[in-house]
């Protein structure tokens, strides 16, 4: 690999100095929280960073704070402390779930949440330096290549689907993100905060090289609200997902008020799906809606040539789902 | 057999597992010494491409550089990386993706990887082929001169034979076919995997004088020393091999590895201890896995399930060099009078594919027990019953078996598993949720041959057993010293290992073929009744006398064939909408004679069955066909299993009664992976009513394959 220097900043100040500086001297800085990904990466020389810039120091970034309006979490927060959290678990069980199925213990005990978020994909022909839009290249070789694990819905030109299992969770609990960057901070709906790649192809989110994802907000928790992340892998343990449905009900009396579903592993971004919670509000999740439901998850379906097995997939795990939770 | 055993036969801990798991054991990886270099190589990245043009101007005058090696200043042959054909060290053209282009020796790591980048290549790009039966097509890009067909290859002899078919005959198909009553046929396609052993490849070498030394995790110090001393031109005497400690290996490490030879010539260029450290790619790409196979299959029965006639038709993709022997195997474990298998052995621009456990076996047992299977649901036969009816009594229907537990396992197994209580009809649940059931059944040889052992007795009573056997993960260091304690009548403690060092160890046969217990152990027994009867004569030694024993037995079986056998039982549960497959039970049935040590030979049974499943269920080197660059090796990409995959094993052993082992023992190694891909395929098939006939079975092939 190639050397680099690394810096431990104490503050966010030093560390927007830091990105600010790396972009005025035309260098590449890496942000490093777990370091899970982004060492990995550096080995397999799919980056070069001539800058990592190390966040282990800022401790505010760590912790999970409960207040009034919500719930604050630290972007440095790992994937084992949110998914053991009492109240995460108890609250927001859809992100206690979802994070409690990421790799395995060793990389959860090291990976945060806001890396869990920003990893760049797992698209295996990015993975093994493909020069692919990713990279900066002019093509997805996926389009005409081995694409059973790529996306069934927004892709084009670049068929990736976004691996994170946090984000849908926290799209589906309409959490919110604060980013910092030269200008100060700004807060954003993590709906926003993605974005597909025919509006920008070669990085998934809205992040600049001189900013960072630094916390999440989560709004307060609401009565009568069930929620779950069910995710389908390959094998039981590290890997990312084949597909995951992160859902989140409100059921008053037996009848569904309020529904978020967000489906990972399928689509560049987390896919929301808006038609469908139309279909749920107001109404009994009975077999039958839980199945039109799934019918109607995949009804804009763009399958490719080897992935077509995904439709029938989402189809049922999105009806199970739901049965689940309104069991 | 009737005599009372106080060592072997009850279940001990190895003797070297605390340092194993505390950390303290030196693996290969662990030497350290000073002054050392660490090399890196340069690999090819396309699959097929000659080399026009290379500058090392700038990776030589890198920071750290020693030495560079290139097929243009380095014409070593690596002999043990093809049977057939002369592979040099560095090859132009290349030949695959991760065929080595050059190999950089420098004072650290991150140098050594530097300067790779450095190094400037001028590919020619060819034509390249990945299947093995489009690269016996006419018109199909030429890999070796004179064609994609390779030469029959035997165990026996490094003469290539003629580029034709391998092909073994008995009876004349044709006759049985138009003898039964129904004739099957089908096709089944199983895919490269990789042996994926924990450890991968490393290679320390140290010359001193005209002495040189190489620390490397081999499956066969003795084999691994001659190989190095004939590609470096070298007296026997002249080279060391150590391996005190190993991380698995599973066929992967039987030979000398090229890494050895580039470290070797590296030290002897910079006159500096070398080491080459592969990566965990590197390992997946450049050493090698299983063979890929297609199959075709003709089978002939009677309407009361006897099989009258069997014809195979197979081609295997032995990958860019031919390493070993590509067999398809599985068809030898029925009694059938009509036999006709071909094999084709087929040069692919892939990684190479060579042994790794049961080498021939797993792919061709899925095939045979596969459309078995299928038969037997045709003619409504319980699968117990037709196997029970159809399995081997004599090898090849000819030659006796020293001892067969076979039918044994059979009937046991089906008690234990409860067969008949968990037995229905193929596809014959309702629901989403199914379950199903099936067995396979297969076997290894069990070798008898040359080995040796060195006793030395001291005046405190301790017996030092020098064995040139690796302890590869098999608990063979643990093994050898209970054959040895047992056969002098000694405690355990009292016996002191030493093993893995060509220098302080005599010839052992190498850990593979599952032959070390068979061959090392009846030399530790013939050479304890040496030093029993030393002993009777003078008495026990004083001082500093010693008392020594050697023996180097050539046992040989007349007219006999031996052989360990398995048979496994396997409950699974298929999510028809999900398309998940679980094993929900498993039984794993082993007849390897006398059990030396009930705790490890349970392990490696388990390991075995982990194995399979993997290969059955998740594992695939899987390649992108645009550009012949393989796309998920690894641990991560290959979906290796992990402890979380791995349902509850229950291993029984039949112990049968052999006379030619040590204390009876059979073989232990190779059978467990043997019976799992057949046993899983099966299971599938009864819980979905659909036979899955291309590995792996994965969840788009099951929701494909249902819809």
């Amino acid at each position: 690999m190639k050397s680099f220097t690394n810096v431990n900043p104490k503050s966010r100040q030093e560390v927007m100095a830091l990105l600010k500086k790396a972009v005025e001297e035309q260098q590449t800085a890496s942000l490093a929280g777990g370091g899970s990904d982004l060492l990995g990466m550096i080995k397999d020389d799919l980056v070069a960073p001539d800058v990592v810039v190390n966040l282990k120091d800022l401790r505010d970034l760590r912790e999970i704070e409960p207040h009034s309006q919500g719930v604050r979490i630290g972007g440095l927060v790992t994937l084992q402390e949110l998914s053991q959290h009492p109240l995460i678990r108890s609250q927001y069980t859809v992100l206690a779930e979802a994070a409690g199925t990421v790799a395995t213990p060793q990389i959860r005990n090291v990976g945060t949440v806001a890396g869990n978020i920003c990893q760049r994909p797992w698209c295996w022909y990015f993975r093994q330096g493909f020069p692919c839009f990713k990279h900066g290249g002019d093509r997805c070789y996926s389009v005409v290549g081995q694409n059973q694990l790529h996306a069934i819905f927004g892709g084009g030109p670049s068929f990736i689907v976004h691996p994170s299992d946090t984000a849908p969770a926290l799209m589906a609990l309409e959490a919110r993100f604060r980013i910092a960057g030269p200008d100060g901070e700004r807060v954003v709906p993590a709906s926003d905060f993605f974005v597909l790649p025919r509006e920008e192809v070669n990085r998934e989110n809205i992040l600049g090289p001189d900013e960072v994802l630094i916390e999440i907000e989560l709004p307060p928790a609401r009565q009568n609200v069930e929620s779950t992340y069910v995710k389908i892998m390959d094998r039981e343990a590290w890997t990312h997902a084949v597909l995951s449905v992160a859902a989140v009900l409100e059921i008053d009396q037996g009848v569904c008020r309020m529904a978020r579903i967000v489906l990972g592993a399928v689509a560049p971004i987390p896919w929301h799906l808006p038609h469908v919670e139309r279909m749920l509000v107001g109404q009994r999740i009975t077999t039958e809606l839980a199945g039109n439901a799934g019918q109607a998850a995949v009804s804009q379906a763009q399958p490719l040539a080897k992935n077509g097995y995904k439709v029938p997939l989402t189809e049922a795990l999105v009806r199970r789902t739901l049965l689940s939770l309104a069991g | 057999m009737a005599e009372e055993l106080k060592t072997l036969g009850h279940s001990t801990p190895r003797i070297d597992g605390l340092q194993r798991v505390t950390g303290r054991a030196t693996y290969s990886a662990d030497v350290q010494l000073p002054g050392m270099l660490y090399a890196r190589v340069l690999r090819s990245p396309h699959p097929h491409a000659r080399i026009l043009r290379m500058d090392l101007a700038k990776a030589l005058s890198a920071p750290g550089v020693k030495a560079i090696l290139t097929h243009e200043n380095c014409r070593l042959v690596w002999s043990s990386g093809d049977r057939v054909n002369k592979r040099y060290l560095f090859n132009n053209p290349l030949r695959f993706v991760g065929d080595a282009v050059a190999a950089v020796a420098a004072t650290n790591r991150h140098l050594a990887e530097e300067a790779l980048k450095l190094i400037s290549v001028e590919y020619e790009l060819l034509d390249f082929v990945l299947d093995a039966e489009e690269a016996l097509q006419p018109g199909a890009t030429e890999i070796h001169p004179g064609g994609n067909l390779s030469p029959i290859i035997s165990f026996r002899s490094t003469e290539p034979g003629k580029r034709e078919p391998s092909i073994y005959m008995r009876g004349d198909v044709e006759r049985g076919f138009a003898a039964s009553d129904f004739v099957f046929e089908d096709r089944y396609v199983s895919k490269h995997v990789n042996n994926a052993q924990m450890e991968p490849r490393v290679a320390l070498a140290h010359w001193e004088g005209d002495k040189l030394t190489v620390w490397t995790p081999t499956q066969g110090i003795a084999n691994c020393q001659r190989d190095i001393a004939r590609d470096m031109n070298l007296a026997l005497e002249k080279v060391r091999v150590v391996c005190q400690y190993m991380g698995g290996g599973f066929g992967n490490k039987n030979q000398c590895q090229d890494s050895d030879l580039m470290a070797a010539q590296l030290a002897k260029e910079t006159a500096l201890p070398v080491k080459l450290e592969l990566s965990r790619k590197e390992d997946f790409v450049c050493v090698h896995g299983r063979w890929p196979t297609s199959q075709n299959y003709k089978v002939g029965v009677l309407k009361d399930g006897t099989l009258q006639s069997i014809q195979l038709r197979g081609y295997s993709g032995m990958g860019a060099y031919r390493k070993s022997g590509g067999g398809i195997s599985g068809v030898e474990y029925f009694r059938c009078p009509n036999v006709k298998t071909e094999i084709y052995p087929a040069y692919t621009n892939t990684a190479v594919s060579a042994n790794f456990r049961g080498p021939p076996y797993p792919q061709g047992v899925f095939g045979i027990a596969s459309i078995l299977d299928d038969i037997s649901h045709e003619l409504k036969i319980d699968p117990v019953d037709f196997y029970l009816k159809n399995v081997t009594r004599k090898f090849r229907d000819s030659i006796p078996y020293t001892s067969s537990g076979l039918l044994e396992c059979i009937r046991q197994g089906a008690e234990l598993f409860e067969w008949k209580k968990r037995w229905h009809p193929a596809g014959s649940q309702q629901g989403p949720i199914k379950t199903g059931i099936g067995l396979a059944a297969g076997g290894f040889g069990a070798s008898v041959g040359r080995s040796s052992a060195v006793l030395r007795l001291d005046s405190e009573g301790l017996l030092w057993l020098h064995v040139g056997v690796t302890d590869i993960g098999t608990g063979a260091k643990t093994t050898m010293a209970i054959i040895a304690a047992e056969a002098m009548g000694i405690d355990l403690d009292r016996v002191q290992v030493i093993s893995g060092d060509t220098d302080r160890t005599p010839y052992s046969v190498g850990e593979s073929g599952s032959r070390t217990t068979s061959h090392t152990g009846n030399a530790i027994v013939e050479a304890a009744k040496d030093l029993k009867q030393q002993l009777a004569a003078s008495g026990p030694p004083q001082g500093d006398q010693v008392l020594i024993a050697e023996a180097t037995p050539t046992p040989r079986l007349e007219g006999m064939v031996r052989y360990s056998f398995a048979v496994h039982f396997v409950e699974v549960e298929v999510d028809t909408e999900l398309g998940g497959v679980r094993a929900l039970k498993y039984v794993a049935m082993h007849d390897s004679g006398r059990i030396i040590n009930p705790l490890t030979a349970a392990s490696q049974v388990k390991g075995g069955v982990i194995q399979g499943l993997g290969m059955a269920l998740h594992e695939e080197l899987l390649y992108d066909e645009n550009t012949g660059i393989p796309l998920n090796p690894g641990y991560y990409g290959a979906r290796v299993m992990t402890h979380v995959d791995v349902p509850n094993v229950e291993v029984h052993f039949v112990e049968t009664e052999d006379a030619y082992g040590p204390f009876g023992a059979k073989a232990v190694g190779e059978p467990p992976i043997v019976p799992v891909v057949g046993a899983l395929s099966n299971a599938v098939f009864n819980a979905i009513g659909i036979r899955i006939k291309e590995l792996p079975i994965t969840r788009d092939k099951i929701i494909g394959a249902l819809s």
